[in-house]
């Protein structure tokens, strides 16, 4: 109970749950996010000039098109995974940096700052995705045969992204040479999944090899054993 | 009724000891202060009772009507105030105490929040942006974030650090008011506040 100034009581009703919490540091960086534009500018910057650069230099006709699914694919996910690291690593970055790290964890448990984050992360990137991957298949006149399956590979790719690049972020967030840290830490738990990515792009747009849907299975796989590693392993990287 | 044991917690850094075997007992209505010469670990020792960092030695153990308080759950038990604790800049003071408000499960409405401003005499200043606030009101906004879920165990680093006369009658409430809820631990070096205390203990001894 707290009493406040005139009298009036506010009551504790009942402990806060995880999802409440997380909600609620979901919401609040959201907030900060759109008045700061702190990581939002990072990640399109990056994604707008990489997408610019790839579409002037390479463009829809300089490569053969039997190698058009394969190379697409390629660059979409270089363009995709590279402006997730631009960007994504700030949401632990900027607490500590604003010092506002200790507060959140006299506030807060740690799953619930971990879930929190990733939803944050996972709007940022679903927004990028949105205005990236639309722009790319114009841009290169991409073809797709499966589009159902693209869509589906773009979605839990970037989910695998969101999840892989939340945990590093946690990692590095104390850490004197972040950005080193953070690339060197991001390849290989991203590697697997970036090949999954690129593979099932190319089947998608081939049309061939595509029946059972594997490359998002294994995605989906990836996000699933990602996050449960994550919330076991993130208190330990909270505390000190 | 809470109680706070504090048993043999010592700490140091690599070769670097800071302070060793620190053992006190605080129940509900103690104020205590940690006194001694900069780098003599004040701020240390808060942060060890507060569980932000581990001590190399020792335990802390905290207790609600002689039943102990599980490790995961005493972040519920205090509130802290510090000057290496910041508040979110790009928020209201309004917003920073709604946050704080969800995230700890304070059953509180945006008048219950403007209240508790108030109380620390921002009420004129709650919907401005925390980042043009000036360092004596940002301290006003951390008492009232560390008062919001009403802590048993309140810890007070520097608590009259940049503030005017005013703000240092709200601190002396704050204690005093803190008495009949729980226990108080204030780590300064100014004389002023720790004579706000009832038992001290000094580090640079």
């Amino acid at each position: 109970m707290h009493q406040t100034k005139n009298g009036r009581q506010i009551t504790q009703t009942k402990p806060s749950t995880y999802l409440n919490e997380a909600v609620a540091i979901w919401f609040r960086d959201l907030r900060s996010e759109f008045r700061t534009r702190y990581a939002l500018n990072a990640i399109l910057m990056f994604a707008v000039t990489t997408l610019i650069a790839v579409s002037f230099s390479i463009g829809s006709f300089r490569i053969e098109e039997a190698e058009r699914p394969f190379l697409y694919a390629v660059l979409l996910w270089i363009i995709l995974t590279f402006s997730a690291l631009s960007g994504l690593a700030r949401s632990f970055v900027k607490e500590e940096e604003a010092g506002t790290m200790d507060i959140l964890k006299l506030s807060a448990r740690p799953q619930a700052v971990f879930l929190g984050k990733l939803l944050f992360n996972l709007t940022l990137l679903g927004a990028m995705e949105l205005i990236i991957v639309p722009s790319f298949i114009l841009l290169m006149a991409y073809q797709i045969k499966f589009p159902g399956f693209f869509i589906a590979m773009v979605i839990s790719g970037g989910l695998g992204l969101a999840a892989g690049t939340t945990i590093i972020a946690a990692m590095i967030a104390r850490a004197s040479a972040r950005g080193a840290l953070f690339s060197v830490l991001s390849f290989p738990l991203l590697l697997p999944l970036m090949i999954t990515a690129i593979k099932g792009c190319e089947r998608a747009a081939v049309g061939i090899g595509t029946a059972g849907w594997p490359e998002v299975k294994m995605a989906v796989a990836y996000v699933i054993v990602m996050v449960i590693m994550s919330l076991f392993l993130f208190p330990l990287v909270w505390e000190e | 009724m809470f109680t706070l044991k504090v048993s043999g917690i010592g700490k140091h850094y690599g070769d670097a000891l800071l302070f060793k075997d620190i053992s006190f007992r605080l129940n509900l209505g103690d104020v205590f202060a940690i006194v001694g010469w900069n780098g003599s670990g004040k701020s240390t020792l808060l942060r060890i009772i507060a569980g932000l960092v581990r001590p190399s030695a020792g335990r802390i153990e905290m207790f609600c009507n002689g039943e102990p308080i599980p490790k995961e759950s005493r972040r519920q038990f205090v509130g802290m105030v510090a000057p290496a604790l910041s508040l979110y800049d790009e928020l209201t003071g309004l917003e920073n105490m709604e946050f704080f408000c969800r995230v700890r499960g304070v059953a509180c409405n945006r008048n219950n929040c403007l209240e508790i401003i108030d109380g620390v005499g921002l009420a004129e200043h709650a919907t401005k942006i925390c980042g043009d606030y000036s360092s004596g009101m940002k301290q006003r906004l951390k008492l009232a974030q560390a008062l919001l879920h009403k802590p048993p165990l309140l810890l007070l680093d520097e608590p009259g650090c940049n503030l005017d006369s005013k703000g240092i009658k709200v601190v002396e409430g704050i204690i005093s008011k803190q008495r009949q809820l729980g226990v108080t631990i204030i780590a300064s070096n100014e004389k002023r506040e720790a004579d706000y205390a009832d038992k001290a203990i000094n580090l640079s001894e």
